[in-house]
């Protein structure tokens, strides 16, 4: 084995305890380490890696209050300060384990457990370093994007029958995967799985499975895996895109939720986590994951102004439809918008958003005053249409205000305003009645059009599935309500005695009722299908 | 639950509070570890006070990551990350954790393991139990202990064994696999190997199940020590 040259190496020891420091220091000097640069906090890190490069970093995971050696490590990684040619090694007085867990995602090169000695350092530093310069070719091909080069590469490294073979084999599995080279990566994981179920191998064979279409069977495995091995993150993930591609959103955030549970302390996780809720319409747990993620923020270079925004939004919404999403959510949100300004440095835009949003709680509070005030203050700061989520937080400020036509009025200008933003659009078309971009338009026709042949061929259970997918999507959409109303004036004609499908029926035109006049186009259509009631009933 | 419809679930306390003390431990050890290598023994009997102290305060850490782990186990909360391992690599971490109990007793470390022996099974499980056997053989032993491992009958064999006086006749004339939980709970004794043998059973492949076997003789004529692995 060649010696790594001690002396050529930058080395960064990060400690809150100068007693820490200095011991491992002079145990790097014994080894004959002659640069190293020691930090005693997070913000002394960051510093230092700006400045320079380093061949390793021993990081403590507890760096006092504030950040840990982990959330260091996250930003590093996040602004590309450091690459695959530092090591990163995490050092801690837990035994490894907890912090493994809760880290997964951004895992360390490797784990040191306190009491540190000479010889435990060197042991570790000699293995990595070897490990680093056998793997090196390999990483360089991958940061050029050189995935055949890479893919040569690791195929000579896995054959090789040593310790690099495994984690060669590991990483070209998932190069095959990249390059499309199914047939191959799925040999791979195969002849894995022959010596021992590893669990890398077998969701390297389950993503195989999954991008061929064979969804439910990979599903089966993937289930299989995280039921087996509950810590093993990534497996979480590709599961939730399984149920994603069969279209089960319930699964999805299930999935997202198991994920989150094994790893709390994940600030991307408990993001994602409010985004497929929000889609699911759970407010409630929206709510949560993402006071969690503003909470997180504090520490993590992932914090973003957004994530208060958007837990004021979601607040505001709780607030609007009457559920409970905390004792007292009005003031929480107020006081997440509060932190919002201390902690960043906020554009016009977004500092618009935060007035505005301050606004509609006060509006909802029954405070028109403070909201007509904060509405006033947006408005100097972003006079012009030019930001639509600005617009659009204007427009459900007023709507909170009951100020409906000037919404409407509003909804109106902005459709013009921004005919040539397709993603501005997309955005307008949940408070319209009929989404006004291209996309959102294809999808309610594909929708419809898909219902409209179920419906046709009397199978109402499964066009109500359908319409309902769209209506989610649309709530407004009075097209769609009505095509609602219309496949539960089939299903209870089949069965007139269907109570639950007369209460969906008289709900759904209830809510149609309230959404158009006599001056709507589709007004007709609603005024015959109200009257197959009648004929029901009678 | 317990049994007094006591609002407190007493295990978590427990199992709470043993994290703490760990913590405290692993933290007392790491100041030891450096007031030991600023200011040397000067004498032999600073020597081994230090070598006491620095002994006790390892065997209370491996105790309470033991405890802790039981506890984990006990609610199926402990998971089993199975992967290959080079032998080599666990086994000289373990050494080198233990480095300066070995070098303050003047013990003589004969290790023994193929650079390319490679198995499949959860490294920081398999690490904590040789770390605890390694510590208890440091107690123990007269002069020397032999670490080692080896492939026997397609399973991974690692040996612990010393000179010292041996394991006592009622532990040897248990039947293999069984030290019994009663036992355990009456504060009596053995949870290190209590410990062992439940790590060694997590470990599964096919219709086979990993076990421990405890011995006197061997080569250095003290306790004999073998994890056997599927």
């Amino acid at each position: 084995m060649a010696e790594p040259n001690y002396a050529k190496l930058r080395i960064l020891v990060a400690d809150d305890f100068s007693s820490f420091r200095n011991t491992v220091n002079s145990m790097l000097s014994g080894l004959g380490v002659a640069n190293v640069v020691m930090a005693a906090n997070a913000n002394e890190m960051l510093v230092q890696c700006e400045r320079a490069r380093f061949d390793i970093i021993l990081s403590d995971y507890n760096l006092g209050a504030g950040r840990t050696g982990q959330h260091v490590l996250e930003e590093l990684r996040f602004r590309k300060l450091i690459d695959q040619a530092t090591l990163f090694i995490l050092v801690s007085a837990e035994s490894s384990r907890n912090i493994v867990m809760s880290t997964y995602d951004c895992a360390p090169d490797d784990y040191l457990m306190k009491p540190l000695t000479t010889k435990m350092l060197q042991q570790r530093m000699d293995r990595l370093l070897l490990q680093r310069s056998v793997m090196a070719p390999v990483y360089r091909a991958l940061q050029k994007n050189d995935l055949g080069a890479a893919s040569e590469l690791l195929i000579d490294l896995s054959l090789a029958e040593n310790r690099y073979s495994t984690s060669a084999q590991k990483m070209l599995g998932s190069v095959f995967v990249s390059m499309g080279e199914w047939d191959k990566a799925e040999r791979l994981y195969t002849r894995a799985l022959e010596v021992r179920p590893l669990e890398w191998a077998q969701l390297g064979l389950a993503k195989v499975k999954q991008v061929r279409g064979e969804l439910e069977l990979a599903g089966s495995w993937l289930e299989k895996i995280v039921d087996e091995n509950p810590l093993y993150l990534p497996a979480y993930d590709v599961l939730a895109d399984n149920w994603g591609m069969r279209g089960d959103s319930h699964n999805v955030q299930f999935t997202v939720q198991r994920a989150v549970d094994v790893s709390p302390m994940s600030i991307l996780r408990q993001k994602q986590l409010a985004i497929v809720a929000q889609e699911n319409a759970d407010l409630v747990t929206a709510a949560d994951a993402l006071r969690k993620t503003v909470k997180l923020g504090q520490m993590s270079c992932h914090g973003t102004v957004n994530d208060h925004l958007n837990f004021a939004r979601v607040s505001a919404l709780g607030v609007e439809r009457d559920l409970n999403l905390g004792s007292n959510v009005s003031s929480e949100a107020l006081a997440v918008l509060k932190q919002a300004e201390e902690r960043y440095e906020l554009s016009d835009a977004e500092q618009a958003q935060v007035h505005l949003l301050n606004g509609r709680i006060h509006a909802l509070n029954n405070q028109p005053d403070l909201a007509i005030k904060a509405m006033a203050e947006a408005e100097r700061l972003q006079p012009a249409a030019e930001n639509i989520d600005v617009e659009l937080e204007c427009v459900s400020l007023m709507l909170a205000l009951k100020q409906t036509d000037k919404a409407e009025e509003r909804l109106q200008e902005l459709a013009k305003l921004f005919a040539d933003d397709q993603s501005a659009l997309e955005k307008l078309d949940k408070f319209l009645n009929e989404p006004a971009s291209d996309s959102n338009r294809a999808v309610v026709a594909e929708i419809n059009r898909e219902g409209i042949d179920l419906y046709n061929q009397s199978q109402f259970d499964a066009a109500l599935d359908c319409f309902e997918k769209a209506r989610k999507l649309f709530p407004k959409h009075v097209g769609i309500q009505l095509n609602i109303v219309q496949a539960l004036v089939g299903k209870l004609k089949i069965d007139d005695t269907d109570e639950l499908a007369l209460h969906e029926y008289q709900a759904a035109l209830e809510l149609v009722a309230s959404l158009i006049d006599s001056s709507h186009p589709q007004f007709d259509r609603y005024n015959r299908l109200r009257n197959r009631v009648g004929a029901l009933n009678a | 639950m317990s049994k007094n419809d006591s609002p407190i679930d007493f295990s978590m306390v427990l199992a709470s509070s043993v994290h703490d003390m760990k913590n405290s431990v692993g933290m007392l050890l790491a100041s030891l570890e450096s007031v030991i290598s600023d200011t040397p023994p000067t004498n032999d009997v600073q020597a081994r006070r230090f070598t006491t102290l620095h002994y006790e305060a390892s065997r209370i850490n491996s105790e309470l990551i033991q405890l802790l782990t039981i506890y984990r186990m006990q609610d199926n909360h402990l998971p089993v990350h199975i992967d290959e391992h080079y032998l080599v690599d666990v086994l000289e971490d373990q050494v080198a954790r233990n480095h300066m109990l070995i070098e303050t007793g003047a013990l003589q470390l004969q290790f023994n393991c193929d650079d390319e022996l490679r198995w499949y099974f959860d490294s920081d499980l398999i690490g904590s139990v040789v770390h605890n056997i390694l510590v208890n053989s440091i107690r123990y032993t007269k002069t020397t202990i032999a670490v080692s491992a080896e492939l026997v009958d397609d399973l991974l064999c690692i040996t612990i064994a010393d000179d010292g006086p041996g394991y006592p006749d009622d532990m040897l004339r248990r039947p293999a696999g069984l030290i019994d939980e009663g036992e355990v709970s009456k504060g009596e004794t053995h949870l290190g190997l209590y410990f062992a043998e439940r790590i060694a059973a997590l470990h599964k492949q096919h219709n086979r199940e990993g076990y421990i076997q405890l011995a006197n003789g061997g080569d250095l004529g003290g306790g004999v020590f073998k994890l056997f692995l599927p």
